[in-house]
This record gives structure tokens, C-alpha cells and sequence, in this order.
């Protein structure tokens, strides 16, 4: 792979990440210039209170000094005071990092079988299995998690009772080592199943058309005139050229896994990012929001690169580009 | 990926589901530790008694901490607490404490005059966020071990009352020293019912029972209060058995929830929602200039049916009181005389519309204003935040136009809705408050100190008006320490509030909770009657509690159904997964062939 791509890519994708601290900062200060009033409504307090609270996090001085200041808390790794935590940000995001990539991650490794139906269902289009997981695919692929999530939770945690209703771990939970593990687990089903069935049936989708694309090249052509069985035509010749869209959207699928996924998190009470968002904006606790949104942006823009890089890897005449 | 991959990941997962299984009807059989459970969603934000500020946080307090004097359940009467007597001099500026025998904290360090002296003055002298509104004008002062003086600098009404949390000195004194809000205050050290054990932020918190409270040790061993983002899966969880108790319950879900083994509370703790008109007495903005004419918002007010907000929207629950709540006692609410209620009457609002020179002359079903400069178009601010704005604009904007008054729609969030209000740019607006159990802190929101006059500085007079006349009963209610005398007081300033009408009072909320009856006992309502279960000022309910025969331990026998299932899709996955594997074996032969 040439240099020039690689240092052009990641130029790029710095570039973006600098964009992404600035507009996040001033976002934030717009959307709330004076958080700490509507925070203590009713509560009380001195003026000398409010003006020492409002000091603490941060939100003294011009929009200017907050940046700089901001700025130079960023370089040193520190992501500010969560309004509502109490707690440095940096602390409350890594707590919620495992959960989510735990739900997430096995959700998206799940959901990535919807690659291999995708290209079995596009080489064989119009058969029956293509049908049947084709119209699979829509139904699940247009049901909202929200709403999947909902009634499995009703069905399965309420009227059975087979699975905790939320959380990760059972109430008050002492277990450790492989019993903590397992009541993990055990609480992970029904999130995970949710959010694979949310996921499965947008890998199918793109991969079977991806396949078809490549059912009318002439190189497939060749290799059956060569005498090369069907089988192989589809896995030598057909699969490496259809994987191009797949593995852009792996991609971003995987950069979110760090973002989480907020419907079903907040839904299973599951302690990860979506959750943590969904109580940011709730609050609204803007230095959480501002550590999130920059967790998010980032970890986007490293998986994009990633599949910029792969990209150059997979289809040499990206490189020339 | 490969399917060999693949298979093994399918694998992994069913295993780990039936393991999972397994482990949880391990864990069920293993345990005799008598648990109570309660969901709620809303974290605590922190323990640091310093620095947090959500409910959540002080329903903690209130069992970590004990405090001099004690509220009743029923009526939130001085009760003794850490103290077990007092006496008050001749003028009402100083109180003796005495405290209880052989007082220790939950670590077994003895409990003495130094802790209560400790945490009267730091937090005084450092202004804690929980503790100066009570200690600001206080000085203690240990006369011996067990006797504690106080003197409050100025006549306060609310003493003999000592509320705060009186914090270990042994602990607190270090963090004192340096930044106390920096303390993570996760020692669990405390004199109240249950004290910390570990919170695990955003899942959970565990408070265990303290040995050595001053009733003796409770009943229950240790209470979970679970985390829950969304109220429909909690209460899923509360009819399933996960939980014994919630709180704050989605009001849709909410009156269906009543069952045999479930008890519904709607707890009235003086909350309530109302429209507010700009009376502009901070002289910042441009309020409609029609507000300031009383008729006008008498007849804003009797164009509102309280009777059918309380119903359509808050459902019925809360109570459909229309006054000012001042406090969760309702003693302190006066009832406003028959003929002064402003009852729903469009026709009397029109009347007194069209008397006051409010005539629609260009006949566009507006009125204008009596020398015609301008409509009646009110900017009606909208509360994004909240279930209820948008059910609430619709109705009062609907019955304004019945009257000829015009409403013009924004839909602000807390922030901006609170900015706006302060720099006095709206007519009308629709938000709530919450009053602590002394009437104190909630009239003094009203008085003219409180007006905003500069939109840095925002003060807490968000019905933006002001009178001598309530600002002079202020201070006498503020220095009289007769109660009853106080009460009468109280009733008159809440009259004179409600009579001014800047202030619409809706209907006053409720805290929607449930709990289970099959496992504990002993659920003690705060105030008696109408007030909540759990989450109320003092939070008596969980020392109260005490398993029934049979219950409150931690079995709950649902985990083996679990299992068996867990097994039964264990086993499908392996066995599709194995057929996959074999198929693709086959295949690959095929083409070896």
C-alpha cells in the first residue's frame, strides 16, 4: 500500500476529529449558555452557591477561555465533570465502555451470519431461499429494536419470566469470576437477540445485492468455461468482488459498537453508552454529552479509516484514486 | 467469516445462556440474606452529602444518616431522633440538645456532641449545598459528650427542628479539611438504618443494616435499589417479583397496576403545576401590557377547567387542589372561599373581558386591548421536558380562544424556558415546583427580593410579581413561633397569592409508586393518608418493614423455568449450527470429488 494513501487518509480523518472537538464545544455552549440556574431550580440556593457550582464545572469566564480551557483538559485526557455523575466523564464513559461492547460487539458478530444468507440468496436469486430470507430480512430490518425490544421484554421477562426484566447483573449481585460472567450472560440474551435480529437482516440485505452486481461480470463467465464447479465459482470468484459494500458497512456498524445502541440499552436498563446518553440528554449533562459525542465521532472516524485502509487492500485501483 | 466460526460462536452463546441459567438458580438456592428490592429511575449523582442534589441521593441520606430530631410518619412532627430531649431558652434563639446513651456509628466509633458541633459549624462556615439553608445562622457547641448547644443568630421558626445529617467527624473531618467536595464519600459510615455497601452507578446501589442504629438493627439485611432508563420494564419487573417496590411509575401504566399482591400509592408531597402570567414586576422584557390588569387574569384563570386538566391530563393522579403548595402537609393550605376560587366560567370571563373595555372590534374573534393598540395574542412558552406540555397547551390554548384571547406557541427545554422567563420575554408559561415540608423556602420564591432584575443573576420569582403586603407577612410568618399563629399567616399570604392570580395552580401532582404485598409488611405511607411510601421527606418506611413468613428471603424459584429453557434453546442452536457444520462438510466433500 502507498504512503501517500495512508498519510492522505489519516490527514483526513485528524482533520475531521478537530472539527468534531470545535463544533462539539460550541454546540453545547449554544444549545445551553447558562446550564447551572435551570439545574437548582428550586433548590434554594445562594447566589454565592450557584456562581461557586457554576466555577466548579468549568463555566466561568468568556466562551473563549472555556475553549482554551477545554482544549487543554482534552490534551491532558480529561473530559471534564459530569453535571449529574459528579464524576470525572473519562470515569463514567469507561465504565460504561464493557457493557457495550459486550451487547453490541455479540450482537454485530451475530447478526454478520445475515452476511453469508445474503450472498447464498443474491447467487441464487429468485429461488425459494431467497424469497424467504429476503422477505425475513424486510420485515426485521423495518420492525424499530424499540419496539422488538418492548415486546420481548414483555413476552419473554414479564409473562414467562425466563429472563431478568434489565440490568446487567442480578439485583445486589455478589458473584464473581465465572458465576459473574454467566449472570451476565444469562441478562445479555434478550438485548443481544433484539439487537442481532435488528441488525441480521441489513447485512443480508447488502450483501445480496452486492452478489447480484456480480453476477453479470464476464470473469464468472470465464471461470465456468474453465470448468470450475459452481460452488467455487461463488466463493473464489463471485464473494471477494461482492465485498466491497459489506465491509464499508462492518465498518461503521463496528464503529458504533463504541457508541452503543440507545434504544435497546435504554429499554434492558443495560449500563452501557446508549444508556449513558440517553440519561445526558435527559439531564441535560452537557460535559457527558461532549465526552460522548467526541467518543462516538471518533471511534466512527477510526473505523472508517480502517475501512479506507482495507478498502486499498481489498480493491488495489482505490489506491490510484 | 467461516462457518466453522461461526458455529463456534453459536455455540459460545448457547452455552453461556444455559450456563447462565444455571448460575442464577444457584444463586437463588444459596442465599438466605432478606433483600428488599426497589426499582427507580433515577440515579443517586452523588453520595457526598456536600455535593449531591437528586432524590435518589437523599433517599440514600435518609438511611445512611440519622439527625437530631426526627419527622413522624404520619404528620412530620418533631419527633426525638439522635436526640432523645431538648430545651429551648425564653427567646427562642438557643437550643440544648441532649443526646441519646451509648450512640455509635456503624463502625462502632461512639457517636458524640463533637460530630453534631462538627457538622453544625464546618457546614456552616464552608456553606454545604444540604446543610446551610438550616445551619447558616447556627452555632453549636458541645456543653459535654452527650450535650450539644445550639444558638441560632436570628429567630427561626423551624427550630427546635434539627433535619440535617449529622456526618461522622472521624471520616469527615480529613476531607473537611481539604476540598470536601471532592470526598467520594463511598465509606458507608453512618447512624441511620442501613448504611452503603456499594454503589454501582447507573445499575444499581446496596445499603446494608446498620448493627448499631440507635432503634436497633432492622429487619430487612440489605435493600437494592435498582436502576431502571425505561418505566415500562420496571414495572415488568415489579409484577414479575423482581421487585418489591418502584417508584415513579409512567402515569399510563399506572392505574392498571393495582392487583392482589400489588398496592398503587399516589403520593401527594405538595408538588403542583401551574400557568403563570408575566406580572413584570422585575421591569426586564415585554410582557403583554393586558396582563397587568387583574381582570385580565381573572378571567385567564376562568377560562381554565382545573377539573378537567386534573382528569384528561394528570389522569386523576395527585389531588385537585388549586392553591399554592407550599408544603406536603396540607394544614399549611387555606381554603380559598367560595366566592374568591375562580372557578371554570367562560361566561363570567367574557363578562368581565368585555367590562374591563376588551372588545374584539375588528372582528377577528380576538379581543384588542381597550384603546385598540393591540390584540390579545399571548406568547404561550410550552415545556418541552415533561409528558404532559403538549396535552396541557392544547386545552388552554382552546379554551383562551373561547374567551377571545389568542395564544402563539414555543416550545422551550428547562434551560432556555428558565432564561426566557427570567429575562421576562413570555406571557404565559406552564411549569411546576416541589416545596420542602417547612413553608418556608416555597413564599419565599414569591417575594420581591426573588424578582429577576438582571438576567445573569436569576431569581427564583418566576410568577414575576411582588407586593409589600405579602413581603411584610413573609417576615412575620418567618419570626413567629407559635405555629398556629404561623399557620394563619401562611394561609393568608397563599389567599393574597392566589387572589393576584400571576399564578394559575393547575392541579397538584403526585408520585406515582407501587409495591408488593406478598413478601414485606409494614409500608408506611409519609404523610399519613396522602402522602408516598418510599421516597418521602424522612423515608421511615424501610426501617418499618419486616418480611412476612415465608417471603423476603431471595428464592424466587423462577430461575428453573429459565434454565429449561435456556437448555432447550442451548440444544436447538447446537443442533442447527452442528447441521450447518456437517452440511458444509459435505458440500466441501462434493467438490474434493
Amino acid at each position: 500500500m502507498r504512503a501517500g494513501f495512508v498519510i492522505r487518509k489519516l490527514l483526513g480523518a485528524l482533520s475531521t476529529l478537530a472539527f468534531v472537538v470545535v463544533f462539539n464545544f460550541f454546540l453545547f455552549r449554544i444549545v445551553n449558555p447558562n446550564p447551572v440556574d435551570s439545574m437548582f431550580r428550586g433548590r434554594n440556593l445562594t447566589r454565592e452557591q450557584l456562581d461557586q457550582i457554576t466555577r466548579k464545572f468549568n463555566l466561568d469566564g468568556s466562551k473563549w477561555d472555556q475553549f482554551v480551557g477545554y482544549v487543554q483538559q482534552l490534551l491532558r485526557g480529561d473530559l471534564g465533570l459530569s453535571f449529574k455523575g459528579n464524576r470525572p466523564v473519562a470515569t463514567v464513559i469507561g465504565e460504561a465502555l464493557w457493557p457495550t461492547v459486550l451487547l453490541v460487539g455479540t450482537s454485530t458478530l451475530l447478526s454478520m451470519i445475515g452476511i453469508t444468507i445474503g450472498y447464498r440468496a443474491g447467487w441464487r436469486r429468485g429461488s425459494r431461499f431467497d424469497t424467504a430470507s429476503t422477505s425475513f430480512s424486510m420485515v426485521t430490518y423495518s420492525m424499530p429494536e424499540f419496539w422488538v425490544g418492548m415486546v420481548f421484554l414483555g413476552f419473554f421477562s414479564a409473562k414467562l419470566g425466563w429472563f431478568p426484566v434489565g440490568g446487567l447483573e442480578d439485583p445486589g449481585s455478589n458473584a464473581t469470576g465465572v458465576a459473574k460472567y454467566l449472570d451476565q450472560l444469562h441478562h445479555m440474551v434478550l438485548p443481544a437477540t433484539v439487537l442481532a435480529i435488528a441488525y441480521v437482516g441489513e447485512y443480508m440485505i447488502v450483501a445480496r445485492s452486492a452478489m447480484i452486481e456480480t453476477l453479470r461480470e464476464d470473469y464468472l463467465q470465464l471461470a465456468r468455461a474453465k470448468g470450475m464447479r459452481e460452488e467455487e465459482v461463488r466463493r473464489r470468484h463471485a464473494v471477494p468482488n461482492a465485498r466491497l459494500p459489506v465491509v464499508s458497512l462492518s465498518a461503521i456498524n463496528f464503529g458504533f459498537i463504541f457508541s452503543g445502541a440507545i434504544a435497546v440499552e435504554t429499554i434492558f436498563s443495560w449500563p452501557g453508552i446508549g444508556q449513558a446518553t440517553f440519561l445526558a440528554v435527559r439531564g441535560p449533562d452537557l460535559p457527558m454529552l461532549q465526552g460522548l459525542f467526541l467518543l462516538i465521532s471518533a471511534t466512527v472516524i477510526v473505523a472508517n479509516l480502517i475501512a479506507d485502509l482495507l478498502y486499498g487492500k481489498l480493491d488495489p485501483r482505490v489506491l490510484g484514486r | 467469516m467461516t462457518p466453522k466460526l461461526w458455529v463456534g460462536l453459536l455455540a459460545t452463546a448457547a452455552i453461556g445462556a444455559m450456563a447462565a441459567g444455571a448460575a442464577g438458580s444457584v444463586q437463588a438456592g444459596t442465599t438466605d440474606t432478606v433483600t428488599l428490592t426497589v426499582g427507580l429511575t433515577q440515579d443517586i449523582d452523588s453520595p457526598n452529602v456536600t455535593v449531591g442534589y437528586t432524590v435518589a441521593a437523599y433517599e440514600f441520606w435518609n438511611l445512611q444518616y440519622a439527625t437530631l430530631t426526627d419527622k413522624a410518619a404520619d404528620d412530620f412532627a418533631i419527633i426525638p431522633g439522635l436526640a432523645e430531649s431538648w430545651e429551648g431558652s425564653d427567646d427562642g434563639l438557643t437550643y440544648t440538645y441532649t443526646l441519646r446513651e451509648g450512640l455509635k456509628w456503624s463502625d462502632g466509633e461512639p457517636l458524640t456532641a463533637d460530630d453534631v458541633v462538627f457538622t453544625v459549624n464546618t457546614s456552616r462556615d464552608q456553606a454545604w449545598f444540604n446543610h446551610s439553608s438550616v445551619t447558616a445562622n447556627l452555632t453549636a457547641t458541645a456543653l459535654d459528650e452527650r450535650t450539644v448547644e445550639i444558638v441560632s443568630a436570628v429567630p427561626d421558626p423551624k427550630l427546635p427542628t434539627m433535619d440535617v445529617y449529622i456526618l461522622p467527624e472521624h471520616i469527615w473531618a480529613g476531607p473537611a479539611a481539604d476540598d470536601i467536595t471532592t470526598y467520594d464519600a463511598l465509606e458507608g459510615v453512618g447512624s441511620g438504618p442501613f448504611t452503603l455497601k456499594e454503589w454501582k452507578p447507573g445499575q444499581e446501589w446496596t445499603v446494608v443494616a446498620n448493627p448499631n442504629y440507635w432503634q436497633g438493627e432492622p429487619a430487612i439485611d440489605q435493600i437494592v435499589f435498582r436502576l431502571y432508563t425505561e418505566g415500562g420494564a420496571m414495572v415488568a419487573a415489579l409484577e414479575n417479583g423482581e421487585l418489591d417496590a418502584a417508584n415513579d411509575i409512567p402515569a399510563a401504566l399506572f392505574e392498571g397496576l393495582a392487583s392482589d399482591d400489588i398496592v398503587t400509592v399516589a403520593g401527594a408531597q405538595g408538588g403542583f403545576t401551574e400557568l403563570a402570567m408575566n406580572g413584570m414586576a422585575g421591569g426586564l422584557g415585554d410582557g403583554h401590557p393586558a396582563l397587568l390588569d387583574l381582570d385580565v387574569r381573572h378571567a385567564v384563570a376562568m377560562a381554565i377547567d382545573r377539573d378537567a386538566l386534573f382528569e384528561r391530563v394528570a389522569l386523576g393522579i395527585g389531588l385537585p387542589l388549586t392553591v399554592l403548595g407550599v408544603s406536603p402537609l396540607q394544614e399549611w393550605l387555606p381554603e380559598i372561599p367560595e366566592d374568591q376560587r375562580l372557578g371554570y366560567d367562560p361566561a363570567a370571563a367574557n363578562a368581565l373581558l368585555d367590562a374591563g373595555g376588551y372588545l374584539d372590534t375588528d372582528g377577528d374573534d380576538v379581543r384588542e386591548m381597550p384603546d385598540g393598540s393591540q390584540s390579545l395574542i399571548f406568547r404561550y412558552a410550552e415545556r418541552s421536558e415533561g409528558t404532559q406540555g403538549a396535552a396541557v397547551r392544547e386545552l388552554i390554548t382552546g379554551w383562551l380562544t373561547e374567551v377571545g384571547i389568542a395564544t402563539e406557541v414555543s416550545v422551550f427545554d428547562d434551560t432556555q424556558l428558565g432564561t426566557a422567563v427570567g429575562a421576562g420575554e413570555y406571557d404565559l408559561f406552564v411549569w411546576g415546583w416541589t416545596p420542602f415540608v417547612d413553608p418556608d423556602p416555597m413564599l419565599s420564591y414569591f417575594t420581591c427580593g426573588q424578582l429577576t432584575t438582571d438576567v445573569e443573576s436569576l431569581g427564583y420569582n418566576d410568577a414575576n410579581w411582588c407586593s409589600e403586603e405579602y413581603d411584610a407577612l413573609y417576615e412575620q410568618q418567618n419570626q413567629e413561633l407559635d405555629r398556629d399563629k404561623r399557620i394563619a399567616l401562611v394561609h393568608e399570604m397563599i389567599t393574597l397569592f392566589h387572589n393576584e392570580s400571576t399564578y394559575v395552580v393547575l392541579y397538584h401532582d403526585a408520585d406515582t409508586q407501587a409495591y408488593r404485598t406478598d413478601r414485606f409488611e409494614g409500608w408506611l405511607q409519609q404523610p399519613a393518608d396522602t402522602g408516598p411510601v418510599i421516597f418521602t421527606n424522612s423515608s421511615p418506611t424501610y426501617f418499618n418493614l419486616a418480611p412476612i413468613d415465608g417471603g423476603g428471603g431471595d428464592d424466587d424459584g423462577g430461575m428453573s423455568t429459565g434454565l429449561l429453557i435456556a437448555i432447550i434453546i442451548g440444544v436447538l442452536i447446537v443442533v442447527v449450527g452442528g447441521g450447518l457444520l456437517v452440511m458444509r462438510s459435505r458440500a466441501g466433500r462434493e467438490e474434493r470429488e
